[in-house]
């Protein structure tokens, strides 16, 4: 193993985080203290964290120790026991996250296949670089908190002990990432290769499958965090057996001075990572070459072209050409099948949520009155400016194509936006039939409904293309962003107030349903509110739409941006 | 849009902050003339093409294609234009045949001629086959023939190559150049940058040798002899001579040392 090689390979990573945060590469010139922010930063905090626990410690037990408290040490202890294994969940999260937004990337660094490097090295160096960035800001906030406190209160060679685990359980995270990230390339490389339009679709739905089954996972650990805890002491002892387990196993024997049990767990925990950094390595070996696959699409043969029915809806032959291409794209390309993630998410979670609520006998009417809302506005209005965002920077590299064609700022704002509202209103269709069968509105409610979010969706879609236009990032990093950071934030505060001014002449109804109508004088229906809205969010769709053809015929125009 | 000249250059400079990229250049090419653009590493050459199809606008002075003002009818000069940009980043999402869809159909080509023109394209450049499959599939070289099928696909009358056979396999190459030819009796103009001399010297009528932004020789062979004083020289030692980088002896020895 040559160490300097696998520090060469982590610098290299590192480094790539520069184009990740949007740093101008030209005459850059590293400053070391910035680049390494997210460490000492986290170490900061966690120095604060850990005087300011020692002080409210110190408060709760000036007068001794409370009743259904241990003492200060013993309450410690297990929370040292149950660390290793919060980190070991964090770190997967983070490392696995982090896997799913590189996902975009087509040949990752093959530079490294033809230099004079090992499978060992470049397995340890690949697993190391998970960890760079949130994991390893985590588990160093984590430990400066941990000494902080443990030495104000003479536990340091515990503490000291803990910080070794959580960074070894992080580790074994990342490994564990690294191993299913190579399955995940055989896994799909033999998907590409064993069919035609079929693997697409393979490719869409197992995508989306992996996200929403992710970000339940997330929800579930993040919402339920503090019983979580209070389980996981008992749980841990209970599942010995589980291998993950056995670092946390090994610091709680070695706190309680059970010595031979420790050092039973300790050689398990050991054999276990070990083992893993081998799995890694032997399928790093076996299918870490990343090679592109060839999927075809049609059968070779006599080409005949489709007559597109877009036309027959008022789309000239460039509009529907355009359309055509971001419908593939969003069907094809993995890093933009993400966009889909964030509205069926918001479809998931309110239902789940609903069902614990209706559960816990709280008052359904209001209750599903609220969930029935969030489902039909929120994912298709979330959807409507995800789209709007990032539907010009995503054509990335290639947008010379759009700049070298007879395009015309109307032709393309046309087939965006017309793109932005189709998607938005499939979503709208899905979580509106969804919210209507789960939670049983009346007819004019339902109806209220897909027509407000329609109308939502058209405004916001308007209000996000301009935001698209205003700040498309082109550049093809590791991590494409296709929207600068600082316009997304404020398509994400534009859009929030379109919303809310579009739905606005909702809110009497609302407030009406909730402290009931009698005794009210004001007559207000509906039927009334809709048309309201109606206004509201044609005027906006119409003013954008306007702006969005000026926009784009600068773009064009100054087509070297 | 009838003008004696394709292509016209008026006192044309591109700055990009500091850096001079085109230096008050001027400069006229005939209706159906293959004109090659030579000239070192950043020497303006990609950024003269990107102008002339209104993908960079000038600091300063005009540029006319096919009669018309690239800055106030981009579209229309668009839509006569075939170009090929130096590396051939397209669509990878989408197969060859779908690519090539798009393209006609954002030409406007009529349906039954562009299954017609696609099918013949693929044919003569060896794509039969594996026109079904995504192009991030695809190798350099028939990307490029992806990139220059798209180019001639809606019959343009100026063709802007920005070197049209790299990574090109002989055959093609060779294709590809009497193609050229006879679109040149069709009265299409072609305007391209190579670094392959011998492509330059073998089918360009004019060439223009460009050194930082300006330039340096314009003419044809004989020509461009001529300006060099080397009469029976072919054209790298004339390039080498004119843009002064001819003595590079003593640089190989310095490696070979």
């Amino acid at each position: 193993m040559n160490w300097k090689n696998v520090l060469y390979l982590l610098q290299v990573d590192r480094k790539s985080g520069r184009l990740i945060r949007g740093i101008k590469a030209t005459r850059y010139k590293e400053n070391t203290f910035l680049a390494y922010w997210p460490y000492w930063a986290a170490a900061i905090i966690g120095v604060v964290g850990g005087l300011l626990a020692n002080f409210i410690v110190a408060a709760i037990y000036s007068q001794g120790v409370p009743s259904g408290l241990q003492s200060i040490g013993q309450e410690t202890f297990i929370l040292f026991a149950v660390a290793p294994t919060l980190v070991l969940v964090a770190s997967l999260i983070f490392t696995l996250l982090q896997q799913i937004q590189l996902a975009g990337l087509k040949a990752s660094s093959q530079v490294m296949y033809w230099l004079p490097v090992t499978w060992q090295e470049h397995t340890l160096a690949s697993i190391l670089a998970n960890l760079l960035g949130w994991p390893v800001a985590l588990v160093t906030g984590l430990s400066a908190g941990i000494i902080v406190f443990s030495a104000l209160n003479g536990m340091i060679l515990q503490a000291l002990l803990t910080v070794l685990i959580m960074f070894a359980v992080a580790f074994m995270a990342s490994s564990i990432t690294e191993a299913l990230r190579i399955i995940q390339i055989r896994l799909t490389g033999a998907i590409y290769k064993s069919s035609g339009r079929g693997a697409i679709w393979i490719r869409l739905v197992g995508t989306l499958l992996f996200f929403i089954i992710f970000y339940i996972f997330y929800f579930y650990v993040t919402s339920g965090f503090s019983s979580f805890i209070n389980n996981l002491t008992t749980a841990q002892t209970a599942a010995w057996y589980v291998p993950f387990i056995w670092p946390a196993l090994l610091l709680s024997y070695a706190i309680k001075g059970l010595f031979l049990q420790a050092a039973l767990f300790l050689a398990l925990s050991v054999l276990f990572i070990a083992g893993l950094y081998y799995l890694a390595i032997a399928l790093n070996k076996r299918f870490g070459l990343y090679e592109p696959p060839a999927i075809t699409v049609q059968k070779s043969g006599l080409y005949v072209p489709k007559v597109g029915i877009l036309g027959r809806f008022g789309f000239s032959t460039v509009e529907a050409a355009l359309i055509l291409k971001d419908l593939r794209a969003f069907t094809r390309r993995r890093e933009l099948i993400s966009v889909y993630i964030a509205p069926i998410v918001m479809i998931i979670i309110p239902l789940f949520n609903s069902i614990g609520v209706i559960n816990n006998g709280a008052p359904t009417g209001q209750a599903t009155l609220i969930f029935m809302a969030i489902i039909f506005v929120l994912p298709a209005g979330f959807m409507a400016m995800l789209l709007g965002q990032v539907l010009i920077g995503e054509e990335g590299q290639v947008i010379w194509r759009i700049y070298a064609s007879p395009i015309s700022g109307k032709n393309l704002v046309k087939s965006k936006y017309f793109f932005v509202v189709l998607f938005s209103t499939i979503i709208l269709l899905i979580s509106g039939i969804i919210g209507t069968l789960f939670y049983h509105p009346t007819v004019a409610e339902a109806i209220a409904g897909f027509i407000e979010t329609f109308l939502l969706v058209l405004a916001i879609g308007s209000v996000s293309l301009t935001v698209g236009f205003k700040g498309p990032d082109f550049s093809q990093t590791r991590r494409a962003r296709m929207v600068r950071q600082e316009w997304s934030l404020i398509g994400l505060i534009v859009s929030a107030l379109v919303g809310a001014a579009v739905l606005a002449p909702l809110v009497p109804i609302v407030i009406l349903s909730f402290i009931g109508s009698a005794g009210s004088t004001i007559s207000y229906s509906l039927g009334e509110a809709v048309i309201v809205s109606a206004i509201i969010s044609v005027v906006i769709t119409g003013v954008f739409y306007r702006i969005n053809i000026d926009m784009a015929n600068d773009l064009l125009k100054k087509a070297e941006t | 849009m009838s003008s004696q000249y394709a292509v016209e250059l008026k006192d044309v400079t591109k700055r990009y902050n500091e850096i001079v990229a085109v230096n008050n250049l001027s400069l006229t090419i005939g209706t159906g003339e293959i004109f090659g653009l030579l000239g070192p590493n950043g020497s303006g050459k990609s950024t003269t093409l990107k102008m002339l199809l209104g993908l960079v606008p000038p600091t300063s002075g005009s540029v006319t294609v096919l009669g018309l003002d690239v800055q106030k009818q981009p579209v229309e000069v668009k839509q006569h234009v075939g170009y090929v940009p130096e590396s051939a980043n397209i669509y990878e999402f989408l197969t060859g045949i779908e690519y090539l869809d798009f393209i006609a159909d954002i030409y406007g080509v009529p349906t039954a001629e562009k299954q017609q023109r696609i099918t013949e394209y693929l044919k003569a450049l060896q794509l039969e086959g594996r026109e079904g499959d995504m192009i991030n599939s695809y190798s350099d070289g028939m990307r490029k023939k992806i990139s220059l099928i798209s180019a001639f696909l809606h019959r343009p009358k100026l063709l802007l190559l920005d070197e049209p056979l790299n990574a090109l396999d002989p055959r093609s190459a060779r294709i590809v150049k009497d193609y050229l030819h006879s679109l040149k009796a069709q009265g299409v103009t072609t305007i391209m940058s190579t670094h392959v001399l011998e492509i330059a010297e073998a089918i360009c009528d004019r060439i223009g040798i460009m050194y930082q932004g300006s330039i340096l020789a314009l003419g044809n062979m004989d020509e461009l002899r001529q300006k060099a004083s080397m009469p029976r020289s072919g054209l790298e030692d004339i390039f080498l001579k004119l843009t002064g980088t001819e003595d590079l002896r003593a640089v190989v020895e310095e490696l070979t040392r």
